[in-house]
């Protein structure tokens, strides 16, 4: 079948060279489809939902400058200010989520229980924290006024009422029927009565394991630990920062204010895992250039050096398509092997990755797209050194040297 | 010799620039690549303290829940309780002790220009400077008495100074920080170790405080720590007083004990706190502290993460690429000299000599690509800077050191590459060559 067999005795010769050009294809291969791996996991924990109206919200944090300071007439009034600005849609006071910074407890079902807590992040909020934070509400009911404890600081008041996420309802509650159920901090026997469920929240700390696991507690307490969550109409929110930023300083000139979109405070937190992302994407490419590079340059060597012998086959009447086709199949067999090596070692390098870093396996799929992709690139790449060579005239082969 | 093997070189060069420009390349981004995160990882685990690292040690006591340990490395909590920092600073054995923790808040200046604004502040017993060998530009640090009692003494930074007071002396003048008036009693110097190996708790590569108050000023502010608290034991808390008696842990705490009978005769007193404790009902775990130099908590605490780690990996993976690509090019370019090579070896230059200035040669490709490399090196730190949104400010720079590792890397490597086609090279055999000519 075709020239099979001559392009073999060729490679031979060469057998050097090719190995090399199969070998980098192969170690590319390995890193490209890894590197393929993280970058998707990475890009799908970012692209999860939140649960939030992430895109509307705009937080406020303040820190008062008097000693003495009146935390809880402060929420009061600003509260009242707030939602009366135009293009704000609704306002809570919590801490806002995705900033990796909160508090957690571990839960229990049952009073008095030490060990094996599920971890849950815990937020103290009022009633308005759903329609503000843009959550679904899925089971149950919202907070009413009359349950909010507006609490000082060191209280040891504790809530008798939460609502939680639908997925700590499902870990502590695997039946479903968490709705009415009362839940427990570690070690305490005082029960907290699921009044609600909401569909999804991430929490503080996205990239955690208990991400997800998400209670609600009906509490104000008059410290600093507070941010202003207003979530504006859409299309609103940079006009509802300025007008935020400006209102709350008019109010009280003495204190220190930071207005924040959350999706600048969710960019920070991902910045590490996009930092990931771009650094690999940017491996992935440079590299799949420079292995186009190399097959570029050798296959540009070869002809030249095999210009005499094409000369000859041109001579006795090869066709153009048949010398290219020639190069092209040689680039081939070599990209196969290489491929053939690279998938193996794809394998291996990802177990190294997936024991000494935790990262996700490598499904063989992954691996067999990069490979196809690699292997167009290989021969887009000796494309243009074949047709070139089909262009040496047949003269040539009366030349010496 | 080797002068003359340079020019031959160059002037090869120069005969096939598009071949040479693509192993140059290869070279440069390779190395380019490879630098970059071997100088974050170099740069991340270096240590700050690494001048006192004899002597330093940071504290750990393991009072965790007696179910199981606390979920780290060491097993041990970070941090310490409250009520067991202030026992441990009337200890009088090591020579400099700290306990301390991160806070902040709102600063400002009477009669100024000065807009008010947040300050990251260091809650911290007096002998912190000491301690961590932080210079004074002017005066010094807080009263002995202030490490118990409210005493409003604060120490500010240089950038502190210059903001506030245009860099004057401001011993003596006043800031009101938290709403409160404080006396400025010491200026230092601009002082900001990375990793901040005094505190990995709140990011190990943020900037370090800007202010720092006495650890005595606790009840009069009430103060809750910007940074980690973390409990195990349910407890009532009905007051602030409960909260710092509590089983939460929040202090960081550092000693310095200089010889080897000192580090001994402290060792035995924490053994003596600790079964005191114990017969207090407190510490229900096995008996159990941890004192580590600085170099040991940095590892401890995981400064270089994962992420990091996994990239020097899969940079040093693509360096490899790079050389293969190298190889590959060289073998190529070298092979076709082969003639010139054999009437060379006719005219009777020895394999060594073919050899060797096969080798210069490679060497020549590898030091352009170092040049290169380090370019696109500071490129990708600069990449690297921008995408992590400030977090690496402090450790994606380059310094001298790095720089010639580079340049060496590059020509190790292309030395490496080189090998194999310039040994191919220099057994070429001249009587084939001959023939044809």
């Amino acid at each position: 079948m075709l020239e099979l067999r001559p392009i073999l005795s060729a490679l031979w010769r060469h057998k050097i060279s090719a190995l090399l050009i199969a070998l980098q294809l192969g170690l590319t291969l390995a890193i490209v489809s890894n590197a393929s791996v993280v970058i998707k996991e990475r890009q799908e924990r970012i692209a999860r939902p939140t649960g939030v109206a992430e895109a509307d919200i705009v937080t406020a944090h303040f820190m008062p400058i008097p000693k003495d300071y009146d935390m809880l007439e402060a929420f009061r009034l600003d509260m009242d200010m707030i939602r009366q600005l135009p293009g704000v849609a609704a306002a809570t006071i919590s801490r806002a989520p995705l900033t990796g910074s909160g508090s957690s407890s571990g839960f229990h079902t049952k009073p008095h229980q030490e060990v094996g807590s599920t971890g849950a992040a815990n937020f103290r909020v009022d009633e308005h924290f759903i329609d503000a934070l843009g959550m679904k509400l899925v089971a149950g009911r919202n907070f009413t006024p009359d349950e909010i404890r507006m609490m000082e600081s060191n209280s040891s008041e504790r809530p008798t009422k939460t609502i939680i996420t639908q997925q700590l309802a499902d870990t502590l509650f695997p039946e479903g029927n968490a709705l009415g159920k009362p839940i427990y901090f570690g070690g305490e026997d005082n029960p907290m009565e699921i009044v609600g469920i909401v569909e999804r929240n991430l929490g503080p700390w996205p990239n955690s394991s208990i991400a997800g696991n998400t209670v609600f507690f009906p509490a104000i307490m008059d410290n600093q630990w507070y941010d202003y969550i207003v979530r504006a109409e859409p299309g609103q929110r940079d006009a509802v920062l300025k007008l935020l930023e400006e209102k709350l300083a008019e109010r009280d000139a003495d204190r220190v204010i930071n207005v924040e979109t959350l999706e600048e405070q969710k960019t920070r937190y991902y910045a590490g895992d996009n930092t990931m992302i771009k650094v690999l994407s940017g491996v992935v490419s440079l590299l799949t250039f420079i292995v186009a590079l190399g097959i570029v340059g050798l296959t540009v060597f070869w002809i030249t050096q095999r210009q005499k012998q094409i000369g000859v086959r041109r001579a006795l009447g090869a066709t153009r398509l048949a010398i290219s086709r020639y190069f092209l199949l040689e680039n081939l067999m070599i990209a196969a092997t290489g491929i053939v090596l690279g998938v193996a070692t794809a394998q291996i390098f990802n177990k190294f990755l997936a024991s000494e870093f935790g990262q996700p396996a490598l499904p063989l799929s992954t691996t067999l797209i990069c490979a196809f992709i690699l292997l167009a690139v290989s021969v887009a790449a000796a494309l243009v050194p074949a047709l070139r060579a089909a262009n040496i005239s047949p003269a040539m082969a009366t030349r010496s040297v | 010799m080797i002068g003359y093997y340079v020019s031959l070189a160059l002037r090869s060069l120069r005969r096939t620039p598009i071949l040479s420009a693509l192993m140059v390349a290869a070279i440069a981004v390779g190395v380019g690549a490879a630098m970059t995160t071997l100088t974050l990882n170099y740069m991340m685990s270096r240590n700050a303290l690494a001048d006192k690292n004899e002597v330093l040690y940071a504290l750990q006591l393991d009072n965790w829940d007696p179910h199981e340990a606390a979920d780290n490395p060491s097993e041990m909590p970070w941090q310490l309780t409250y009520k067991d920092a202030i026992s441990l600073l009337r200890s009088d054995i090591p020579t400099y002790q700290v306990a301390m923790h991160r806070w902040g808040g709102p600063v400002t200046l009477e009669d100024s220009t000065v807009r008010p604004y947040t300050a990251q502040a260091r809650v911290t017993s007096r002998d912190f400077f000491a301690l961590f060998d932080i210079p004074f530009i002017y005066g010094g640090t807080w009263a002995k008495e202030a490490d118990s009692n409210a005493v409003f003494q604060i120490v500010i930074n240089e950038a502190t100074n210059e903001k506030l007071f245009n860099g004057e002396n401001s011993v003596g003048r006043t800031i009101n920080f938290n709403g409160t008036p404080f006396t400025v009693v010491g200026v230092i110097g601009n002082w900001s170790p990375s990793p901040k190996v005094h505190d990995l708790n709140n990011g190990s590569f943020q900037k370090s405080a800007e202010l720092f108050i006495p650890f005595g000023l606790h009840r009069t502010f009430e103060i809750q720590p910007w940074g980690n608290t973390n409990g195990w034991k349910p407890e009532k808390i009905e007051s602030y007083e409960d909260g710092l008696g509590a089983e939460y842990v929040w202090v960081q705490y550092w000693v310095q004990l200089d010889s080897a009978e000192q580090r001994q005769r402290y060792e035995d007193y924490l053994t003596g706190f600790i079964r005191e404790q114990k017969d207090q009902g407190r510490f229900p775990r096995p008996l159990k502290f941890g004192l580590s130099k600085p170099s040991e908590w940095l590892v401890l605490n995981e400064v270089v993460d994962g992420d990091d780690r996994m990239l020097s990996w899969l940079s040093l993976a693509f360096l490899l690429v790079c050389l293969v690509n190298a190889v590959a090019l060289l073998l190529a370019k070298f092979l076709r000299k082969a003639p010139e090579t054999g009437v060379r070896r006719a005219l009777g230059a020895s394999r060594s000599a073919v050899f060797s200035q096969h080798l210069v040669e490679s060497g020549c490709i590898g030091l352009a690509g170092g040049l290169i490399g380090i370019l696109l090196t500071l490129a990708g730190l600069a990449l690297i800077r921008q995408l992590s949104m400030g977090y690496m400010d402090s450790v994606a720079s380059m310094d001298w050191l790095m720089m010639l590792s580079a340049i060496g890397l590059a020509i190790l490597s292309s030395l490496l590459a080189g090998l194999y086609p310039a040994w191919r090279i220099s057994r070429t055999n001249p009587s084939i060559y001959l023939k044809t000519q």
